[in-house]
C-alpha cells in the first residue's frame, strides 16, 4: 500500500542512560500541513526529532521519507533528504553578516582570473534577498547578526533552513523568545510556508499557538505516543490534559488582593550598564504588602536591572530604594537580606545555586551564619540537614537521595522550588522573583505561581519579572511595561489587556 | 638608520609568519602558546636535516637553506600534532598543553643535537653551525632615500614570508576554508549545525601554524643566531603572541606590532653598538621589545576583542 506520508516514523526507541526517552513512538506526517509535537519538558518531543535530523541514532524503529527506508546518519544527510531544523538556541555567528550565516557549509565558489577560488558573497547576497521576499521575511543581507533583534535572528535562522531547499521544516519551540506581535507574525509566516507546499512539524507545549496553525498534533507524555489528534476538533482543555496526564487550571486562583502598607518605594532610579550606558532611566514605584507587582517587557530592556540594583547586585547610579521606609541604596546585599529582601534570580544555576553542593547546604545557604546553624563560626552539620529534611517536605522538593543530593543532578523545576523554598523561609517583607518559571514545565509553573500568591496572601509585597505575558497577567495585581528602560504604563492588571500590554512592551503605545 | 630598518625588516618579518600562525590557531578557537615550541622544534629538524645533509653530498652548509627551510616547516608542523591531538581529540586544557609544549621543545631538541652531534661528527656540541644565508640587494631601487633601505641587504625568505602571508590572509578572508576557521572561533555550534566538521578545522588551524612557526624558526636560525642551539628559544614565539594580540587577531595590524618589535630590537642594538658599550650592556637593550610589550599592554588591553570561543573545549553533545 502506498502512504500518503511524507515522513513516517516507526516504533522509534531510544534510550539514554537511566532513561527512555521514546518509547515505541510511532507517527506519520503528511506533505503540505503543519503536524505540531505537543508534551512537556523532557517528553521526547526534542529526542524524536533530533532523530529525525539525524543528529541521534534510534535504538529500535525505522524511518520512511518519501515511502523509502532510511538511515538518517547526520545532519548533512538530513539536509540531503531536504530536512531541515530551525534550533531553538540560535547558531549564529555573531561577528558574521547574515550572508555569511548562511552560507556557511555551502559556500557558493567563484573563481578569481579562472583560477583562485574564493566565496562569492555577493552572488549569495542576491540570491538570500530574493529568498527573503519570496517568504515575507525581509532582512538585509550584509547587516551583523550581533546588530540584528531576536526575532530578526529567527528569520535568518528560517533562511538558513530553506537556502539549503528544505521541503521539511521542524520548528524548536520558535515563540519562546518572542514578544506577542511578533509570534502572530512567524506562524503567519509558517503558514505561508505551509502553503507554498512545504511540511512543517512544530516543536511546542504552548497550546494556543496549535489551536490556531496547527492541522493535527500528536501529544507526548514521558516518551510515550498518547494520541494523534485532529486540532479543528478537540478542545485545548483536553489536549492540555492528556500532555500532563492530569486536568489543569491555567487561570491561577486568586482571592482579591489586599494592599496594606507600602513597603518597597523606588525613586528615580537610574541603573548604569558596564558600558556606561543607561539601560534604567529615572524609574519610580511602590509595592505595597500584599501586592503581586510585575515589570512586563521584551528581554533586556531593564526589568532584570531594576531587580539587581534593588537586591544589590549592581550599583546604583542615581535615585534612592527604600524599604519599609529606611534607605537601603547603599547597603550591601547581606544587609538588604537582613533587613529583609528575598530573591530569586534569573539564573539560577549561576546565581541561585552551589551547583556541586547538596540541597541541605543550599537551602541553608542563605542562613549558615547565624544561630543555630552556625555557633562562633563553627558550622553546626545536624541543623542543616534537620532544615533540609521539614523542607523538602513542606515544599515537596523531589531530589533522588535525599537532603544529600548533589543539586546539579535535580531537574530544573525542583532547583527552582528549592530556591523558592529557601527565600520563602527568609520571611522577608519583599519577595522578587525574576523569571521564576523559566524553562520549567507547566506542572511545576502551576505550582510556582500558587506559592507566590500564597506569599501575596500573607501579607508580602512581591516584585515579579518575567518575560512570559501569560504569566504576568495570569498573577500580577498591577502591572508595570517597561520599554527601553523607562515604564510606559502602570496600571492594575484588570485594567489592561494581554494585546495592550504587547503594545507598550514594543514601545508602540505612548502616553 | 638603515641598519635599524635591515635588521628590524629580518627580524620583524619571521616574528610576522609566525604570529600569523597563531592567528589561524586562535581563530579557529584552539589557544596556541605553543608557537616558542614549534619554531624552536621546526628550526631544529630543519637545521639537523641542512647539516646531515650537507656533511652526506658535501655542498657548502649555506647553501642548504631552502633544504632547511622546507624541513623545518615539516618539523613544526609534525610537532604541532602534539597540541592538536591533546586539545582537540583529548580535550586537554589549551593553555596547559601549550607550555609544556615549550618545555618539551627545549629538553627534546637539546638532547637530541648533543647525541646527533656526537654520533655523526663525533663531537660533543650543543648546536648545528649554519652560517648566514646570503642577501640580496635590488639596485635602482636601494638607492632612494630611507626607503632604500628596505631593498638592501634582504634574506630571501623575506620576500617568501610576504608571499606567503598574502596568500594566507586571501585563504582567511576570502576562501571557504577562511570563513569556516573563523566561524569555528567564534561559535563552533554553528559550524556543527552547518554539517561541517569542527574538528577538522581546528586541526588543520593548529597545523598550519605549526608550519609556519617552523618555517620562522629556520630563519632566526639561518639569520640572526647563524646556528642552531639553545638559544633559539628566546621567546620570539610569545613576542609572537603578543603581536597578534595586539594586532586584535587580523593580518594587518599584526604586521604593524612586528615591526615596531623589530625595529624596537634593531634600534635598541644601534644604540648599544653606537655607544660602544661592553657586550653585557648589550644584552641589556635586546630587552627592549619586551618592555615594548609591557608598555603596548597598557593601552590595547582594553579595546582588544579575542575570538568568542577562543580555549573553549568543543563538546558536541552540549548544547
Amino acid at each position: 500500500m502506498m502512504s500518503d506520508y511524507i515522513v513516517e516514523m516507526k516504533h522509534i526507541t531510544k534510550r539514554f542512560p537511566g532513561i527512555v526517552a521514546n518509547d515505541d513512538v510511532s507517527i506519520g506526517i503528511k506533505k503540505g500541513e503543519i503536524f505540531a509535537l505537543l508534551g512537556e519538558n523532557g517528553a521526547g518531543k526534542s529526542t524524536l526529532m533530533s532523530i529525525l535530523c539525524g543528529m541521534y541514532e534510534p535504538d529500535e524503529g525505522e524511518i520512511y521519507i518519501r515511502g523509502e527506508k532510511v538511515q538518517i546518519s547526520s545532519p548533512n544527510h538530513a539536509a540531503n533528504l531536504n530536512i531541515g531544523m530551525v534550533h531553538q538556541h540560535f547558531k549564529l555567528v555573531e561577528d558574521y553578516t547574515i550572508t555569511e550565516n548562511i552560507i556557511l557549509g555551502v559556500e557558493p565558489i567563484s573563481k578569481f582570473a579562472g583560477l583562485f577560488p574564493y566565496v562569492g558573497i555577493r552572488n549569495a547576497n542576491r540570491k538570500i534577498e530574493e529568498l527573503s521576499k519570496n517568504f515575507g521575511l525581509e532582512v538585509d543581507p550584509t547587516k551583523r547578526i550581533a546588530d540584528l533583534t531576536v526575532s530578526m535572528q529567527q528569520r535568518v535562522e528560517i533562511l538558513k533552513v530553506l537556502y539549503r531547499e528544505a521541503e521539511i521544516l521542524i520548528f524548536d519551540e520558535p515563540t519562546a523568545v518572542l514578544t506577542p506581535q511578533e509570534i502572530d507574525f512567524l506562524l503567519g509566516i509558517i503558514e505561508g510556508l505551509r502553503n507554498s507546499g512545504k511540511t512543517i512539524i512544530l516543536i511546542t507545549h504552548k497550546l494556543e499557538e496549535i489551536k490556531k496553525v496547527a492541522d493535527r498534533c500528536a501529544v507526548l507524555n514521558k516518551g510515550k505516543l498518547i494520541d494523534v489528534l485532529d486540532v479543528k476538533t478537540t478542545s485545548t482543555n483536553l489536549m492540555a490534559q492528556l500532555m500532563i496526564g492530569r486536568e489543569v487550571s491555567f487561570e491561577s486562583e486568586k482571592a482579591p488582593a489586599q494592599f496594606k502598607e507600602e513597603v518597597l518605594k523606588v525613586e528615580q532610579l537610574t541603573v548604569k550598564n558596564e558600558d556606561g550606558f543607561e539601560v534604567v532611566k529615572d524609574v519610580s514605584f511602590t509595592i505595597r504588602s500584599g501586592e503581586i507587582f510585575a515589570i512586563a517587557g521584551v528581554a533586556d530592556n531593564g526589568q532584570v536591572e531594576i531587580a539587581d540594583a534593588i537586591a544589590g547586585l549592581v550599583k546604583a547610579s542615581g535615585g534612592n530604594i527604600f524599604l519599609n521606609g529606611q534607605d537601603i541604596t547603599n547597603d550591601s546585599i547581606r544587609n538588604r537580606t537582613e533587613s529583609g529582601i528575598s530573591y530569586v534570580p534569573e539564573d539560577r544555576q549561576r546565581f541561585g545555586l552551589f551547583l556541586d553542593f547538596d540541597v541541605a547546604t543550599n537551602l541553608a545557604s542563605k542562613q549558615y551564619y547565624k544561630e543555630p546553624f552556625s555557633n562562633k563560626g563553627i558550622l553546626n552539620k545536624q541543623e542543616f540537614d534537620q532544615f533540609g529534611s521539614q523542607l523538602i517536605d513542606k515544599y515537596d522538593i523531589r531530589s533522588g537521595q535525599g537532603i544529600k543530593t548533589q543539586v546539579r543532578s535535580m531537574s530544573g523545576g525542583n532547583q527552582q522550588k528549592a530556591i523558592i523554598a529557601r527565600e520563602i523561609e527568609l520571611q522577608s517583607p519583599l519577595m522578587i522573583f525574576v523569571q521564576p518559571t523559566r524553562g520549567v514545565d507547566i506542572g511545576a509553573i502551576e505550582n510556582i505561581h500558587k506559592m507566590i500568591i500564597e506569599q501575596r496572601d500573607q501579607g508580602k509585597a512581591i516584585l515579579l519579572v518575567s518575560l512570559e505575558l501569560d504569566e504576568i497577567m495570569n498573577v500580577a495585581d498591577t502591572i508595570g511595561v517597561i520599554y527601553n528602560g523607562q515604564f510606559q504604563k502602570i496600571a492594575s492588571s484588570e485594567s489592561l489587556t494581554t494585546n495592550e500590554v504587547g503594545e507598550y512592551m514594543m514601545g508602540a503605545k505612548h502616553e | 638608520m638603515d641598519t635599524i630598518i635591515i635588521d628590524g625588516l629580518s627580524f620583524a618579518l619571521p616574528l610576522f609568519i609566525m604570529a600569523i600562525g597563531g592567528i589561524y590557531s586562535e581563530k579557529s578557537g584552539i589557544t596556541n602558546l605553543a608557537l616558542e615550541g614549534f619554531q624552536g622544534f621546526g628550526a631544529f629538524i630543519g637545521a639537523m636535516s641542512a647539516v646531515l645533509i650537507a656533511n652526506a653530498s658535501g655542498a657548502a652548509i649555506e647553501d642548504m637553506f631552502y633544504v632547511a627551510l622546507l624541513f623545518a616547516m615539516i618539523g613544526g608542523m609534525g610537532f604541532s600534532i602534539i597540541h592538536a591531538v591533546l586539545s582537540i581529540k583529548f580535550k586537554a586544557n589549551q593553555v596547559i598543553s601549550g607550555v609544556v609544549i615549550n618545555i618539551l621543545a627545549l629538553a627534546l631538541t637539546t638532547f637530541l643535537t648533543t647525541q646527533i652531534n656526537a654520533l655523526v661528527f663525533g663531537a660533543a656540541s650543543d648546536k648545528f653551525r649554519l652560517g648566514v644565508s646570503e642577501r640580496f640587494t635590488i639596485d635602482g631601487l636601494a638607492n632612494i632615500p630611507v626607503i632604500g633601505a628596505v631593498f638592501t641587504n634582504v634574506y630571501p625568505f623575506q620576500v617568501i614570508i610576504i608571499v606567503i602571508a598574502i596568500f594566507a590572509w586571501y585563504v582567511l578572508y576570502k576562501t571557504k576554508f577562511g570563513l569556516r576557521l573563523r566561524a569555528s572561533g567564534e561559535n563552533p555550534q554553528s559550524v556543527d549545525a552547518a554539517g561541517v566538521s569542527v574538528s577538522k578545522i581546528r586541526f588543520s588551524a593548529v597545523l598550519i601554524s605549526g608550519l609556519l612557526s617552523g618555517l620562522a624558526g629556520m630563519c632566526f636560525a639561518y639569520s640572526i643566531s647563524a646556528q642552531f642551539s639553545s638559544g633559539i628559544y628566546m621567546g620570539y614565539g610569545f613576542l609572537a603572541i603578543a603581536a597578534l594580540i595586539f594586532g586584535n587577531w587580523r593580518i594587518l595590524p599584526t604586521l604593524g606590532a612586528c615591526l615596531l618589535f623589530g625595529f624596537a630590537k634593531s634600534g635598541g642594538m644601534f644604540i648599544a653598538q653606537s655607544m660602544a658599550l661592553p657586550s653585557s650592556f648589550t644584552d641589556l637593550f635586546m630587552i627592549l621589545p619586551y618592555v615594548v610589550t609591557l608598555l603596548l599592554l597598557i593601552f590595547f588591553s582594553k579595546s582588544n576583542r579575542a575570538p568568542r570561543a577562543l580555549g573553549e573545549i568543543y563538546d558536541k553533545g552540549k548544547r
